[in-house]
């Protein structure tokens, strides 16, 4: 399973990524979204981890630039704004939503689910 | 007695005249109602009693002013015809002895037996005579016919001898003299062939003139009587005095004609006196004629009348000074109840807005803190991933429950923090699928501290099969939140709260908050749901909380209700429907 984490918070991203990665997740992190894309446009990723609110690209406008490259791509929305029940409508193919601060077992089960390898 | 008038008027009194509600005194456009309702009856029945009195008085002074002049007019009237009947009354006897002496010479006169004849015939043509005399120029009586023996009685010291002779005729007042039987004597003086002279005297009956004034009807308040010009009453009076005592009335000053004026009575009274001087053509009289007029008895039609109009205008004034009043105090009620609607309005208003900034405020703090903890979950996450995956510290358990400690810790701000922003978004209207026991177990995350603080037990009983109601998510818990915190502030520790919900129907369910607490009087119970009424200390409650629920419960399409018992406990039931209307968009993440 390869994964790739967007979040401006770099340090967040990083901690994530180093946590995903002891659980033998494959991780590629960025901070930001135009970063992503490129990333996005030399690999292939099974599952992209986005923050919602991201200074230039944001969460929502990544996740439609993403599935234009791959539509097979699943999407895993983290935001710091409101518990799980208060997201905004987001995009009909949007996996889920994860209320930060996260629990990273709960990060994993999802990722196993969306991925079909539970 | 008086408590109940007292209560009486509790329940008429105005709205405005009660005990305002201070909270509100800020939002009021008028501050002092009583004022403005004084001021309002003031004017208004100023403005319609003034015309009303002024009309009034001075169409009663024009009445009594020509009531008056018809009065004296109608008295000089009757004075003037009474006056002319008793000058006729003398003249036509001075006449008649005046041809006496002109038409029978002396020496017949001086015979009594032809003057009993002259007696006789005057009498039968006049009437009223009693005796004749024929007295010499030295006052000697000469020749007497009549009942009385009177001949060679000398008289040349009497006052009418006196003026007799000084003035040819005489007219004497009413008197007794040596007979003792009131009369009149009249006498006219003639000249002899020697040039010497005698008077011929006769003696009247006052009877024949006291007649001749009783003929005018004159009615129960009048009467008309003589006196003489020194005031002593002639003929008889009903009210001033008997005949021969000074009368109690001023004696008016000498006039030719006849007069009438407004005269006050020694007792008061008022009266409309009318006079008139008797003087003949041929001699003058010491009679003054009096018609006398009670005015209150002559008016007594007029004043009937005037009493009338008074009890209808006096009926007038109260029934205006009713309208007055009711209109008024309606008007300034209503003012009042507007202006104070506008201010409950503006006061609930401010609350709410406070309430939106508090939520904006902690959707800013939570927001802010969200990023730094996740980063403090991911870096204790991260150290504990090291221990316990690489089992580098494996066997240190100390280490790796301290770094429990803060991911709990950090778990329990995330909770908090996404409380804050779920409160932040109550005032959007969001139509959402709700997990009732979820949502009683967010609120109660707030109160968890203070019930283990407070020892109080908090049951939750939500079915199993409970299912999902559609509706404001965020309104369903400020509903709940003010619901438990008055719980919270109603009992004392050791009691236990009691939170239920279930199905109320097919598509209704009901949240039941009951407690075991202080509860409340059953009078207060209508007015609890009203803004403002507070049963807390002052500066301790705003009255709002269960105003705005029970506004909330109704934007939700719901109903609340209250039972409650004085030291037994409060039940709250919440009655909502399970779907307010379709939902815009299945937009629930199902990661729960």
């Amino acid at each position: 399973m390869k994964i790739l984490l967007v979040d401006d918070e770099k340090k967040f991203a990083m901690m994530l990524a180093k946590r995903l990665v002891l659980r033998e997740i494959d991780v590629d992190y960025v901070f930001s979204g135009e970063e992503a894309l490129v990333k996005a446009e030399n690999a292939v990723y099974d599952v992209a981890v986005l923050d919602v609110k991201m200074p230039g690209i944001g969460g929502i406008e990544l996740e439609r630039k993403l599935k234009k490259l791959a539509p097979d791509l699943k999407i895993i929305f983290l935001t710091g704004h409101g518990s799980k029940t208060d997201f905004e409508t987001g995009s009909a193919e949007a996996a889920y939503y994860l209320a930060k601060p996260i629990q990273i077992e709960e990060l994993i089960r999802i990722l196993h689910e969306v991925t079909g390898r539970g | 007695m008086m408590e109940r008038f007292r209560k009486a008027l509790k329940t008429i009194r105005p709205e405005f005249y009660r005990q305002k509600n201070k909270l509100l005194n800020p939002y009021y456009t008028f501050s002092d109602y009583r004022k403005i309702w004084a001021i309002g009856i003031t004017t208004l029945a100023t403005a319609a009693l003034v015309p009303l009195l002024v009309v009034t008085v001075i169409h009663y002074r024009l009445i009594e002013k020509s009531v008056d002049s018809e009065l004296v007019l109608r008295t000089e009237r009757l004075a003037s015809n009474a006056r002319r009947a008793m000058t006729f009354f003398l003249e036509e006897r001075l006449n008649a002895l005046r041809f006496t002496v002109n038409e029978i010479r002396y020496d017949q006169l001086a015979n009594p037996d032809h003057l009993t004849e002259v007696l006789r015939n005057l009498k039968l043509g006049f009437g009223g005579l009693t005796d004749l005399s024929v007295i010499d120029y030295t006052g000697i009586q000469v020749a007497y016919a009549g009942p009385f023996k009177l001949e060679g009685k000398n008289y040349s010291n009497q006052v009418w001898f006196i003026e007799c002779q000084k003035g040819n005729f005489y007219v004497s007042e009413i008197f007794r003299g040596y007979r003792d039987v009131p009369h009149i004597i009249i006498a006219v003086k003639s000249f002899r062939p020697d040039g010497t002279n005698f008077i011929l005297r006769a003696t009247l009956e006052t009877e024949r003139l006291i007649q001749t004034l009783s003929s005018y009807k004159t009615g129960a308040y009048a009467e008309i009587f003589l006196v003489n010009r020194s005031g002593i009453i002639q003929t008889p009076s009903k009210y001033y005095g008997d005949t021969f005592e000074k009368i109690s009335l001023p004696i008016p000053d000498y006039s030719q004609r006849t007069q009438a004026v407004m005269e006050r009575d020694d007792q008061k009274r008022s009266i409309i006196m009318g006079y008139a001087f008797i003087t003949t053509q041929i001699a003058d009289t010491p009679f003054i004629l009096m018609v006398i007029k009670q005015k209150a008895g002559m008016m007594a039609i007029w004043l009937k009348l005037r009493a009338n109009i008074q009890w209808f205008v006096g009926f007038g004034i109260l029934v205006i000074l009713i309208v007055v009043v009711i209109t008024c105090t309606f008007l300034v009620n209503k003012l009042y109840l507007a202006d104070k609607a506008k201010a409950e309005t503006m006061a609930l208003m401010e609350q709410n807005n406070q309430l939106v900034s508090i939520g904006q405020l902690a959707a800013g703090v939570a927001h802010e803190i969200n990023n730094p903890l996740a980063l403090i979950n991911e870096t204790a996450g991260y150290v504990k991933d090291l221990f316990v995956i690489k089992e580098l510290y494996h066997k240190d358990e100390e280490l790796i429950e301290s770094i429990d400690y803060i991911l709990e810790a950090v778990e329990r701000c995330g909770r908090i923090t996404g409380q804050l922003l779920g409160f932040a978004r109550k005032f959007d209207v969001k139509i959402q699928k709700v997990n009732l026991k979820d949502a009683i177990s967010d609120v109660l995350i707030f109160h968890n501290k203070e019930a283990e603080y407070r020892n109080i037990k908090v049951n939750v009983d939500v079915p199993q099969d409970m299912p999902e109601i559609v509706t404001d998510r965020g309104k369903l818990q400020q509903i709940l939140v003010n619901l438990v915190n008055n719980a919270f502030q109603a009992v004392v520790s050791g009691c236990i709260l009691e939170i239920n919900a279930s199905l109320a129907g097919p598509d209704k369910v009901s949240i039941t908050i009951s407690d075991n607490g202080c509860g409340m009087p059953a009078e207060n119970l209508p007015k609890i749901f009203e803004p403002f009424f507070t049963t807390k200390e002052r500066d301790k409650g705003t009255g709002l909380g269960l105003a705005i629920t029970y506004g909330l419960v109704k934007k939700l399409h719901g109903d609340i209700s209250v039972e409650s018992k004085e030291n037994e406990g409060t039940t709250f039931t919440v009655t909502l429907p399970t779907r307010i209307q379709e939902v815009m968009g299945e937009n629930e993440d199902s990661a729960g």
